[in-house]
This record gives C-alpha cells, structure tokens and sequence, in this order.
C-alpha cells in the first residue's frame, strides 16, 4: 500500500507555500510568458506562411509549403532537441544565456520558445489562410477598384474580417501551448514541469508532485477559457449573434488537439 | 512612358478599346471588342449573361486580364505598357493608381462589413489618397447627402437595406472623385421595390460624369443613356441610341434579345 504524502502534497498545490519555491516561482512565470511570446511570434510566422502559400509567385508557396509541411509532419520534441542540441553542437548558434538586469533568459528558455514558435507558425499559417479563404472575394475586388494594393487592401480591409474567423481557434491554440511548453522539460528550460521534475530529484514523490504540477496546468488553462469565453462573446455581440458556448463545453470540447 | 498613350489623345475620349480579345481557356469571353465613351456620356451595355459584358467592363479596371488589343483611360493604357507589339502588365502599384480614378459598383455592392457606411466611404480617400481625415469625413457626410442616407453614417452595412447598401457603394466609388464610373448590373440583386432608389441616384449623377453601365433596365437605359451597347457572344453586335436601338434594333439577334426581355 502507497502512503500518499499529504503534507508535501498541499504544500505544493496551494499556490502560497509553493510559490516560496523559488523553482517553481520561475517555473510559473516562465511557463505564462514563454506561451505568450511563442504564441504572439506563431501568429506573425504564420501570418507570413498563409500570405505565402496564397501568393501568385511559386517560390514563396514552396516555401511556405515546405514550412508548413516539416514542421507539421515531425515532432515539436525533436524539432525542440534539433534546435538545442544541434545548433549548439555545431556552434551555428550557441543560445548565450542574455541578462536584462536580474532577469536572465537561459539559452534553453530562448531554443524552446523559438521552437514553439516556428512550430505553431505551421499550424497558424492554416487557421489564418482559412480565415482569410473565408472572406468573399468581393471584398477583396471593391479594394483593389478604389486604388488600393494588395498590402493596404489585406491590412485594412481582409485581416480585420478574417480577425474574427481566426479568433477562436487562436485560443484554442493558445490553451494548447500553455501544456506544450512542458516540453521544453527535455532541454532544461526552467518551465513549469521542469521544476517539479528538479523537485522529484530530490524528494522522489512523483505521483504527490506530478498531480501538483498538473493542476498548475489546469489552473493556467481555466483561466484562459474564461478570458477566452469573454473575448469570443465581445466578437459574438458585435456581429449579432445570440449562440454563446458555455466555458464548461469548451473546456470539455475545444481545446483537447493532441499530437503537436 | 511614351507607349503609355494613346496614339491620337483626344481629351474628350474617356475610354477607348481596341480590338480586346480575352479567354478563358478556349472559350473567346471578348471578341475583337473596341469601343469609345466619350466625356459625361452614359452607355448602357445590354446583353444575355454569358455574353462577356461584365467581364469586358472588369477588364476597362483591370479587374480582368486580357489577351490582345488595348484599353486607355484617360489616355493611359490600362493595366499594361507594350513593347515590341506585346503586352506587359504594369506593377500593383500602377495599376492601383489607375485604379483610383475609375470607381466601381458591384451587383453584390461589397461594402466593408466591419466599417460604417461613414467609414467605408472614408476608406480610400485616407488611406489612398492620404487626404486628411477631418476633410474625408466631411467629404464623405456629403456624398451620404447626395445619396440620401446622411441618417445612416453610423450603421453598418448588415443594418441597410440593399438599396441603401448600393447607395453607399455608389457614395464610397465617388468619394475617390473618378473620372470614370462603371456600374456592373447595380441592381441585379435588389428586391424589386429597391430597384427606383438605386437607379434614381444613377440618373443623378448622368451627364456629370462619364459612366459605363452594365444592366437591364430598360427604363434607366431609355431615360438616362446616350447609347446602348448590345453584346451577344462576345461580340459588340450593335449600338446606338436607346431609341433607335428598342425602337427599331437592326440585327435579328437584338431583336431576339429584346423580345425575351421585354416579355
């Protein structure tokens, strides 16, 4: 019979005592900004894919198929070790720790968001170009009759309209990166799920600390359902429509993808 | 530059095509087309759909690419410089300048649904002709104005009705002050109590300025145009002036045509 250590369970799921771990103080907020910054760059590196793909020149849709079909055909973990490991051992890129003052942003910390980045890029570059396929053509016909290019038109006319298609599915990517950046674990990048493992090390309590770390990641999603559920019910208002997911079917419904 | 212009620039020649051929695949959608629409004169082209009078008029924008033959606007060749007797398409960015003097309104209106009928109006002007934006909106509240729908600058396109939409597609294309306006069949996708207010603004704006229209309404044909084009296969098969053209059409297909319509 195991003998479940409550005492060091609550001590590391009530956020005040855990917090005082200065592990999992940074873990936290690596695992919160890294999502962010990883996230906010897939959508700019996606961006470019979809116009990419979309473009009249076959270069660039080469280029963007070819990125889109590498980094959604083989594993985050090994696209992950590849930019770490590789790169360093060949001294392409050393990934130097950088300091902002009493901040400093490990090597690791800088592969791994990369890597999540130009991972969800991939991903991104569908979701957006499917949002932008969704927008009558006319619209893009009535900009371009009153003088304006194609950048200025995507700017100012198709972006803002495709916007709202690619909103919901944006959250649903950003509530899986928030669990991906666990990942980042197999290049010891200090995330969340790294300091509970470092933590292991030394206690060796994994199911007790395990269960801890994955309600730190429920945690983080729940949250993020709910800003979620008022940002797509801002969208819904301004286009009129009445249909509102409840939090509790998108968190049993949308967000579980699985696989990258 | 120089191959940019017209042999003989005539200033009052708003439009002139010469022998425009286009495809699309095998099919000859413009046959040898060639045609002059001369300053403030409204031409009203007819025609069974199919009969490429749409895409001829997309192609006076160079919405449509053609194949041979030429089109200048203003005395500029649209949409291409030739040299050596060939056709090369102009870069986006002259092509957009073209563009810019040459307003367009679409049977499907295309409105911007995130902006309000104000702010669609407003669009081009600021951010293609970099005027300022206190001087587009009060532009822009003058046009609705002239449309009568200055009570609607703050709704957004899914609150009009689509022949207040039409009206302010017909405001926004007018606020780029074009030299040129084509209309391709602006009241197609009207409910018919719609049709009279749209076509109203239409004939307002007759004799003003130079406009090409795509339609089959006759009424506005008779009342409003100097010529009417009739078109059948690709082909320009006969103009004239509304009266002698429905009065009395010349070729046995006008009569064919205007016998299924006027039923």
């Amino acid at each position: 019979m195991y003998h479940f250590d409550w005492a060091l369970f609550w001590t590391y799921v009530w956020p005040v005592t855990a917090l005082q771990n200065p592990l999992i103080r940074n873990g936290l907020l690596a695992t919160v900004v890294v999502s962010i910054i990883a996230q906010v760059l897939g959508v700019v590196f996606g961006l470019f894919a979809a116009l990419g793909k979309m473009s009249k020149f076959p270069g660039f849709r080469w280029l963007a198929e070819g990125y889109i079909w590498y980094f959604r055909g083989t594993p985050l973990l090994v696209q992950m070790a590849l930019l770490f490991f590789g790169l360093g051992v060949t001294h392409i890129y050393d990934f130097p720790d950088i300091k902002f003052g009493i901040v400093t942003i490990t090597g690791a910390i800088q592969a791994g968001t990369l890597a999540l980045a130009i991972n969800e890029g991939a991903y991104m570059a569908e979701i957006i170009r499917a949002g932008i396929e969704s927008i009558d053509p006319g619209q893009m016909e009535a900009a371009k009759s009153l003088g304006m290019g194609y950048a200025l038109a995507m700017r100012r006319i198709i972006l803002p309209q495709a916007a709202k298609v690619i909103i919901p599915p944006l959250g649903n990517e950003f509530n899986n990166m928030m669990k991906t950046t666990s990942l980042m674990e197999i290049i010891s990048a200090g995330e969340l799920f790294f300091a509970f493992n470092q933590i292991n090390a030394r206690v060796f309590k994994p199911f007790e600390l395990f269960i801890a770390a994955s309600l730190y990641y429920l945690l983080l999603t729940t949250i993020w359902s709910l800003i979620q559920a008022r940002i797509e019910a801002g969208l819904g208002e301004r286009k009129g429509d009445t249909e509102k997911q409840g939090m509790f079917a998108r968190l049993l419904s949308g967000t579980s993808k699985g696989g990258h | 530059m120089t191959d940019k212009f017209a042999p003989k620039p005539d200033s009052s020649v708003i439009v002139q095509a010469e022998k425009v051929n286009k495809f699309f695949g095998k099919l000859h959608v413009l046959n040898n087309i060639s045609l002059e629409v001369r300053q403030n004169e409204v031409v009203v082209i007819l025609g069974p759909s199919g009969s490429g009078k749409s895409t001829f008029l997309r192609c006076i924008n160079h919405l449509e690419k053609i194949n041979s033959g030429h089109i200048y606007v203003n005395g500029h060749m649209i949409g291409y410089s030739e040299r050596n007797g060939k056709l090369i398409e102009d870069n986006e960015a002259n092509i957009s300048r073209q563009r810019a003097e040459i307003g367009m309104v679409f049977q499907r209106f295309n409105l911007f649904p995130h902006l309000t009928a104000l702010e669609n109006i407003m669009e081009a002007p600021v951010h293609v002709r970099k005027i300022a934006t206190a001087q587009a909106r009060e532009d822009a509240e003058r046009l609705l104005a002239r449309v009568g729908l200055e009570a609607k600058r703050n709704q957004y396109p899914n609150q009009l009705s689509g022949g207040q939409q039409q009206r302010v597609a017909i405001a926004r294309a007018l606020a780029m002050k074009p030299t040129l306006m084509l209309f391709d069949e602006p009241t197609s996708a009207l409910d018919p109590e719609m049709i009279g207010e749209v076509l109203d603004v239409m004939k307002e704006l007759a004799h003003q300025m130079t406009m090409i229209v795509v339609s089959h309404e006759m009424g506005f044909a008779k009342a409003a145009a100097d010529r009417v084009v009739f078109m059948d296969y690709g082909q320009i098969v006969e103009q004239g002036t509304p009266d002698e053209f429905f009065s009395n059409p010349k070729e046995e297909r006008s009569r064919l045509f205007l016998s299924q319509i006027l039923h």
